[in-house]
């Protein structure tokens, strides 16, 4: 036996075992033939097992010594392209995030799906098994991909067999048309990858990674900034960047709901890890900061989606949609400090560290961002198996039919709203202060542009705090509105375990986030190659998260989140004794006061009532639509019944989608017309197609 | 680095805040009511009431859920603990690192969210109403003050309450920028509308017409009741305390007992102004429509944006 190096042989026996559980928990759908319910069960449990292999060779690599690279080669199966795996900081940390929510929704999936679907057939049982755990597998493998093939296999195995998962739960075929739009926008964003992969391995004669690198060192400055918004393009569709997100709120709630959950928290980080791979790595220029050109834009494609998500999230009110908008702003909050990164990268004096924090924060968002929409996703799957309803109007008084669900969803939605003490607000917090040591570095233009950027941030924070006040407000309190929502029982302990995962790391993220900065070292350093990230952030002791906004050395904003919590315990405890009061008597209940009406569910206040002010004040935005029809008996002062209907279309659906579709009906209705229907005409055609492709070819070569 | 603040020093003050709070709604009544030509309750009135509160039982809606009876108490506790960041009788960083001015932010934030869930757990028109109104208002002005906040953290190159204080020093309306200006003026266009005043919201009534912060605590009685304004009045006093760290003048008293008493006195007169101002603005200003709110706080978000312009370009 050859001994290997002890990373090594981390490397492999964990990818090992991750592959023989993945691919066991797939073929684990076999099963089916027998038993559905033995296949979900084995398949889940294959994937729980792969989940905490990827957490363990993640931590292994994170803690270990950072800005090493580990390579595993691995068996030829084509003959012009050697395939391996690479785990360096940036792929370790990714392979963590994604192996924290696997964990979650592994334990929490065979029981949502019984609940869920009870009457479901094993055939569809064991689909769903195959695809979760060819999912799972996929996205592990394109975050630890050595060459630009394995990269591209696993995508696309990634991106169908998330489709699969989109489609089988199909009662009415909304979800098959959701999963079309989806697979369209997804391959439209996979073509422009390929392209930018081929145009290097072209160069580079190879596919592996370090030979992309090699050649992209001799770009021109032209050619690369091409390249880059080319893969910016494709992994913005896969991110649900606005506008490229149109797909996003229609497939994620389609997905089961812990699926869901890992399509939300985790398949859209598998494409910022490629922005962070293709920005930093592979395209970066040997020496010298980047382009201005790509920080910039990723810095307002950022700023735009984190508002434009949040306003649209407002005014849903379908639970699993409202919170895949919110993806939609989560993930402009984590492309702002990606950006922001990209602007500061390799700039003079106090820029690196500052572009350490700008980078910090967006990797700690997207952590973050796994954890508490990952239990959001679950909370709501909770709701939705027990209720089978999706529209919250429906819902309420859920909160005391299941306390655990209604309290889990509850955390989640403080650490989704940036509220402290919470793992929200701690990267926001990170992002604010990189935001403002950037303005205080440019002046000018820039500086107040991403002055105005940090403005954007704090609003989305406020109004993300609004639509989770309705979202959960109106779901789980009050009256229940709905004879399902009346019977609903609290979910089964396996799903309620899943969601107490999750919801513990958004505490322990909020309380003591220095400890997590350990973990941040190797991809900041691996990025950066400046300071780490615990170098930068936690420089005094892992209690305080401290930054410089100026130069090293001058007055630290120093923050404890520990210290703040600890406070906020203590308080509690002394303002639990004063809110009991002089005589600590019982609480006497009565009905809620209605004006001297007896109370009934029609009394609460709905969602849409609720977000009503808020769609007045950014009517510009919306563009609302709103009919109402009156039915009168015969005077116009009898009105016998009012019919409302009130819709908010999506702008960029009606401004740059709408308008495309037309202009593609109308040049196919033009090319229609001219149509002769002789076949000769077409041969000439595509001879003439093909000439003109020559020389152009011709041309370009000369 | 001057003016360390040990931690004793930091929890006497948030103490101080929370007492001196009732005090500071009282003083803005009495003298609301001497402008209105009314003689008016005494400045301790809200003591008055806070204590009945305390010795009175709890009548609670039979719709609330279980978070019902724990909401007065996060509320209270996080409004308190937002104390904990403002410098009270002496400027300078805290010896133990706590937070700066957007976890001050982040911690109103959390109890406005609470409070509002709170109102939305009885099931009531009026909580809801309340409920949304509030969260309408607060996503436009949190963004505002943040960027006042900026303003001055720009020039200091901190966001910590007591460094940015220090940072300030003595230098008082002579030396201030026209920045500075711009940033006080914003910040008093928002004020009324943290402290939940005229003309954005009216303490003074429970009419559904009028009412925002009020419309939450409608369903809340006794000792809950008794939390929840006691949270309003440390609310108040922490946001005036965060305006008198961000653009009063603060000196070096030294930190004995003459030193530390002085600091206090400054800090009440610093208070004692804004409090006028608040009277004065209510006496002489109608309530505004809720949807011309946003049109007065678009004020303050210009004033705001030329502030941090004027300091960046």
């Amino acid at each position: 036996m050859i001994s290997l190096p002890p990373d090594q042989e981390l490397l492999l026996t964990g990818t090992l075992l991750m592959a023989a559980c993945y691919g066991a928990g797939a073929l684990s759908s076999l099963l089916a033939l027998w038993s559905g319910r033995l296949a979900l069960g084995t398949g889940h449990l294959a994937a729980l097992a792969g989940a905490v292999a990827g957490l363990g060779v993640s931590l292994g690599v994170l803690l270990g010594d950072p800005g090493r690279t580990l390579t595993q080669p691995l068996p030829d199966l084509f003959p012009f392209a050697r395939l391996s795996l690479a785990v360096d900081g940036l792929s370790a940390y990714f392979l963590l995030v994604i192996s924290v929510v696997a964990v979650a929704a592994a334990i929490y999936g065979p029981a949502y799906l019984r609940a869920h679907s009870p009457d479901a057939g094993a055939a569809r049982q064991g689909a769903q098994v195959f695809a979760l755990n060819a999912f799972l597998g996929c996205m592990v493998f394109v975050c630890s991909a050595g060459d630009a093939l394995t990269f591209l296999l696993c995508w696309e195995g990634m991106t169908l067999a998330s489709y699969v998962l989109v489609v089988t739960d199909d009662r009415d075929g909304k979800n098959a048309r959701a999963g079309l739009l989806y697979l369209v926008m997804t391959h439209g964003g996979t073509a422009l990858l390929l392209v930018g992969f081929l145009v290097l391995t072209e160069r580079a004669g190879a596919f592996d990674f370090a030979a992309l690198r090699a050649a992209a060192g001799g770009l021109d400055g032209a050619t690369r900034t091409t390249l880059f918004f080319l893969a910016l393009a494709g992994f913005a569709t896969k991110a649900g960047v606005v506008p490229l997100h149109v797909w996003l709120p229609r497939a994620h709630p389609a997905a089961p709901s812990h699926v869901s959950a890992l399509m939300s928290g985790v398949m859209l980080k598998a494409a910022i890890y490629g922005m962070l791979r293709f920005g930093f790595d592979l395209l970066a220029p040997v020496a010298g900061p980047l382009p201005a050109s790509w920080g910039w834009t990723v810095l307002v494609a950022g700023t735009i989606s984190a508002v434009l998500g949040v306003l649209y999230a407002l005014q849903q009110h379908d639970l699993k949609r409202l919170l895949a908008f919110h993806s939609v702003e989560n993930i402009g909050i984590i492309l702002i400090g990606v950006g922001l990164a990209m602007i500061l990268w390799r700039a003079e004096g106090a820029g690196g560290a500052l572009a350490t924090v700008a980078l910090t924060a967006a990797l700690l968002h997207t952590v973050n961002h796994a954890a508490f929409k990952g239990l959001l996703f679950l909370g709501a799957g909770s709701v939705l198996c027990r209720t089978h309803i999706r529209n919250i109007e429906e819902l309420g008084g859920l909160a005391r039919r299941m306390p655990w669900t209604a309290g889990l969803f509850l955390l989640g939605a403080i650490a989704i709203s940036a509220l402290p003490p919470l793992n929200g607000f701690v990267s926001e917090w990170l992002t604010f202060q990189a935001l403002l040591g950037g303005a205080s570095r440019f002046h000018g233009a820039a500086g107040l542009g991403i002055v105005f950027s940090a403005a954007m941030l704090a609003l989305t924070g406020g109004l993300a705090a609004a639509c989770f006040a309705k979202a959960f407000g109106v779901t789980f309190l009050g009256r229940a509105r709905t004879p399902q929502a009346e019977r609903a029982t609290e979910a089964p302990p396996s799903m309620i375990a899943g969601m107490v995962w999750l919801g513990a790391l958004c505490v322990a993220l909020g309380v003591a986030p220095g400890y997590a900065m350990r973990l941040l070292d190797a991809p900041t350093v691996a990025l950066l190659g400046g300071p780490g990230a615990s170098a930068v952030v936690t420089a005094q002791g892992p209690l305080v998260l401290s930054t410089a906004l100026t130069l090293p050395g001058t007055d630290a904003t120093a923050i404890s989140m520990t210290m703040v919590a600890a406070l906020l315990i203590a308080l509690t405890a002394m303002a639990w004794v004063l809110r009991r009061g002089a005589w600590n008597a019982a609480p006497r209940t009565v009905p809620t006061w209605t004006c001297g009406m007896s109370p009934t569910a029609r009394f609460d206040y709905t969602a849409t009532a609720f977000a009503k002010p808020l769609r007045f004040v950014f009517a510009a935005l919306y563009r609302p639509r709103r009919e109402v029809t009156r039915e009168t008996a015969g005077t116009p002062y009898v009105v016998r019944r009012i019919h409302y209907a009130g819709e908010i279309v999506d702008l960029s659906e009606t401004q740059i989608y709408h308008r495309v579709e037309r202009g593609i009906s109308r040049l196919s209705r033009a090319i229609r017309g001219r149509s002769t229907g002789r076949i000769y005409g077409y041969i000439g055609f595509v001879l003439g197609a093909l000439f003109v492709a020559l020389l152009l070819f011709g041309v370009g070569q000369g | 680095m001057t003016g360390e603040r040990p931690l004793d020093l930091v929890l006497l003050e948030m103490a101080l805040l929370v007492l001196l709070g009732p005090l500071v709604t009282g003083t803005i009544q009495k003298l609301k009511a001497r402008l209105q030509c009314r003689q008016g309750a005494g400045v301790l009135q809200p003591y008055r009431d806070l204590a009945k509160l305390f010795r009175k039982g709890t009548v609670q809606a039979d719709t609330a859920s279980g978070f019902f009876r724990t909401i007065p108490v996060l509320v209270l506790a996080a409004t308190v603990a937002a104390g904990a960041l403002v410098p009270v009788v002496q400027a300078g960083p805290p010896a133990i690192p706590f937070g700066d001015a957007l976890l001050l932010l982040g911690l109103l934030a959390l109890a406005r969210f609470l409070t509002a869930i709170g109102a939305l757990d009885t099931g009531g028109a009026f909580g809801g109403m309340g409920a949304s109104r509030e969260m309408t208002i607060a996503p436009l002005v949190e963004p505002v003050l943040m960027m006042v906040v900026f303003s001055t953290a720009v020039a200091a190159g901190t966001t910590e309450l007591g460094a940015l204080a220090a940072h300030r020093g003595s230098s008082w309306i002579l030396d201030w920028h026209a920045a500075d200006f711009l940033g006080f003026a914003a910040m008093l266009v928002l004020l009324p509308s943290e402290t939940g005043r005229i003309p954005v919201d009216n303490p003074d009534t429970h009419l559904e017409l009028t009412m925002l912060h009020e419309g939450m605590l409608l369903e809340h009685s006794g000792p809950g009741l008794g939390c929840m304004l006691l949270a309003s009045h440390t609310r108040q006093i922490v946001t005036l305390g965060l305006v008198s760290a961000l653009f009063f003048p603060v000196a070096a008293y030294g930190t004995d007992v003459t030193g530390l008493l002085l600091g206090a006195a400054a800090f009440a007169a610093k208070i004692l102004v804004l409090a006028i101002y608040l009277a004065l603005v209510e006496s002489s200003y109608a309530k505004l429509r809720l949807f011309r709110v946003p049109q007065y706080l678009a004020i303050g978000f210009v004033c705001a944006l030329t502030a941090l312009a004027l300091r960046i370009l």
